[in-house]
């Protein structure tokens, strides 16, 4: 009954406020003005409940529309949405997801091109929408709020007193963090563990010049080029020993709690981490540290991804819940996300903006960040490629703790992907 | 007995038409029949139908598989990983538990001052949201920060790589699932020791056995039925575990802590293969259910044998 009423009276309100405001097919504020919606948002650290507090009532005195919303951390949120799409459940009907975990929802999410204009949908970043596009039906399974890549962030009284440069190169990185380390101290520090050590391996992939998966979309991950990037990654770890020896066991955390301790002098990391180092609440290193571009080898590519926002297909409130995502992605809303967690914007004209305004040591960040952007890339989103990620993630584990060589590592990975994603309908 | 005498039998003894007697008790017991058979019996026996589709959140389609989940389950090196990791871990931590939760019960069990506070502080790890301990181990097993590496380093003793190391990585979470259970067997077999018939105990004291003897020959037969149960439990528990091995090591490194459990969340909610995740949970509980069988099985036909 309630649901029929409140439809109803959407109908009503979107008549009345189209009428009075001449708007077009877009929805008219207050449309949906007792309009209820459910959203599942990511949370993490203290600032995100404020964020999405701040931007849910500024929504609502806006447009009139509650969003009631819960909040989980990434990975749980993540689990919490793949139960949820295995039931096709209406529960929720707009999500926070990420380029990482899109490819196991194109089933599940309302593809967004049909309900943003060509002109809107050009102003994001094309690597961010790339990658949240399926390429099969080409549809676009949610839209960025962010977009997330690393550069290189060092010690600069340490890098002074050995008259060092940051690392340009892959051979400078080893150069560089040997000559640092000792004393209970490391020159570098790198995560090994599940999907951290999987973007580390992508990274170094990519700079070998090698890819995921060739032109028939057959894994090619265990190429020449990515044995010497597993191999790489491995003797940072294991024959160089630059890194804290446990960092085969470390994720996100850990990466940035050894830069922010002062245990370890070099680490490339994500935005947010920009913020994490500049406060003395959560660094002992302020004012110690400085940015550089991440490093290169055959070519200088990264990983660049991104925090979204996506549709339940099967919301009964798919007006409202549009209008909800419209204002997560729009200007203002990723403004006071840049200015709160110091994400980099997905809109490119904001980012012009942002970049243009910020002075000093951040201006020069932002404008690294966004270079690693324009040649960031991300695994593929093939059918049955979240299987090969958790391959892969035991794969570079027994690489780096020395259980198995790359090269018989990524192999018997290659041969389980093939299948995984042969099964999972990618070649029919 | 038919449904129909049973009636009739309970109708006689309560002075109500028999039919009656029969449907009240299935109306009484309706209720919790249907939130029995909703939350528990429809959710297991759906898993079972899905562990036989290809029920792949990015597939888009159901195909129904047969038996296809289960074979690529057995012919997959990490799953076989896991049920080796599996074997290793329950039987690594039920034998520690129960030698030491039979060590400690042993010793606590005595008129010794102090004893009511150590029986209570036993139930503190039992207590403790596993999650907790989880973290707290990652932490204490921290090669650069964790207590047991800083406590070696004073010692000027070698560190040891308790998480990034394969096989310390297997021994670290045993240690925390030792840590977490042993009281809860030192507080079952602490209730056996105090209900053991204290005559057999007095006889063998008359007669001169040694300690030794006596818990050999009379506590640890007597402690039989105790032991069982407390088997059961830690068989049923080991094949649970997961929150403990998911914080402190996700599994990691390279599979070496991957138990069942892990094995399942890692395919179905990270791989997005529900079913495959499910034929891996029922290949698990088969082999609870086979350990469980030889627990009371083998007993129950040496007796058998025994008697014949």
């Amino acid at each position: 009954m309630n649901q029929y009423l409140s439809r109803r009276r959407f109908l009503h309100g979107s008549t009345a406020a189209a009428v009075a405001t001449g708007a077009g097919p877009r929805i008219a504020r207050g449309a949906a003005g007792a309009t209820e919606i459910k959203a599942l948002l990511i949370t993490g650290g203290p600032l995100y409940p404020k964020y999405w507090e701040a931007l849910t009532r500024d929504f609502k005195q806006k447009t009139g529309i509650t969003v009631s919303y819960d909040m989980l951390q990434f990975t749980p949120m993540t689990s919490k949405e793949v139960t949820l799409g295995a039931a096709r459940s209406a529960e929720y009907d707009v999500y926070s997801t990420h380029t990482a975990q899109i490819g196991s929802f194109f089933n599940y999410f309302e593809p967004l091109n049909k309900y943003f204009s060509a002109s809107e949908l050009s102003d994001f970043y094309p690597v961010a929408m790339k990658y949240l596009t399926d390429p099969r039906t080409g549809g676009l399974a949610a839209i960025p709020r962010n977009v997330d890549a690393r550069v290189q962030y060092y010690r600069t009284d340490i890098y002074d007193e050995h008259n060092l440069k940051p690392a340009r190169t892959w051979d400078d990185l080893v150069h560089v963090s040997q000559t640092v380390t000792g004393g209970g101290h490391y020159g570098l520090v790198v995560p090994g563990q599940g999907d951290p050590a999987q973007r580390t391996f992508s990274d170094y992939l990519w700079q070998a010049g090698g890819d995921w998966v060739d032109d028939k979309n057959k894994p090619a991950f265990n190429s020449a080029e990515g044995i010497q990037a597993l191999t790489f990654y491995r003797d940072l770890i294991q024959k160089y020993k630059v890194t804290p020896p446990d960092a085969v066991s470390y994720g996100w955390n850990e990466n940035t709690s050894e830069f922010a301790s002062g245990a370890v002098y070099d680490t490339f990391n994500w935005p947010t981490n920009y913020a994490i180092l500049s406060s003395p609440d959560t660094s002992k290193v302020v004012g110690k540290w400085a940015t550089a571009p991440y490093v290169r080898n055959k070519a200088a590519i990264s990983c660049a991804v991104s925090h979204a926002m996506a549709l339940n297909s099967l919301s009964r409130k798919k007006d409202a819940a549009l209008e909800f995502i419209r204002y997560v992605v729009s200007p203002d809303a990723q403004l006071l996300a840049f200015q709160q967690f110091t994400y980099f914007p997905s809109r490119q004209a904001l980012a012009e903006k942002v970049i243009a305004q910020a002075q000093g040591q951040k201006a020069v960040w932002l404008q690294q960040l966004k270079r690693t952007i324009a040649t960031g890339k991300e695994w593929p989103k093939l059918p049955g490629f979240s299987k090969v990620c958790i391959l892969m993630y035991g794969a570079i584990e027994r690489a780096l703790s020395n259980q198995m060589s790359p090269e018989a590592s990524l192999n018997q990975a290659a041969k389980e992907a093939l299948e995984a994603m042969r099964q999972a309908g990618a070649y029919r | 007995m038919s449904a129909a005498l049973r009636a009739q039998a309970i109708g006689r003894r309560r002075g109500v038409p028999p039919t009656l007697a029969l449907s009240k008790g299935y109306m009484l017991a309706g209720p919790a029949l249907i939130v029995m058979a909703a939350v528990f019996v429809y959710p297991l026996a759906y898993s079972f139908v899905m562990s036989f589709f290809q029920w792949d959140l990015s597939a888009g389609s159901n195909d129904f598989l047969g038996l296809a989940n289960y074979t690529d389950a057995f012919g997959s090196p990490e799953f076989l990983q896991s049920l080796r990791n599996q074997v290793i871990f329950s039987g690594a931590s039920l034998t520690t538990e129960v030698v030491a939760g039979m060590g400690v019960a042993l010793l606590i069990n005595g008129k010794l001052r102090g004893l009511r506070l150590a029986r209570t502080l036993l139930l503190i790890p039992p207590m403790i949201a596993p999650s907790v301990i989880g973290l707290n181990f990652r932490w204490l097993f921290n090669e650069q920060y964790g207590l047991f590496d800083a406590i070696l380093r004073n010692l000027h003793l070698p560190l040891i790589p308790w998480l990034s190391n394969p096989n310390w990585a297997l021994v670290s979470v045993t240690i925390a699932d030792v840590w977490q259970n042993t009281p809860l067997l030192v507080l079952l077999f602490l209730a056996g020791l105090q209900s053991l018939p204290q005559e057999p105990l007095e006889a063998a004291s008359v007669d001169g056995a040694s300690a030794w003897r006596t818990f050999w020959s009379i506590i640890l037969p007597l402690l039989r039925p105790v032991m069982f149960i407390a088997l059961m439990l830690r068989i049923i528990d080991t094949f649970r575990t997961f929150d403990v091995v998911w914080l402190m090591t996700q599994g990691g490194p390279g599979g070496a802590t991957t138990l069942i459990t892990v094995e399942a969340y890692l395919l179905a909610f990270q791989g997005v293969d529900f079913g495959h995740a499910a034929a891996v949970s029922y290949i698990a509980l088969a082999m609870s259910l086979v350990l469980l069988s030889a627990l009371y099985g083998v007993p129950w036909l040496l007796a058998r044998w025994r008697r014949s």
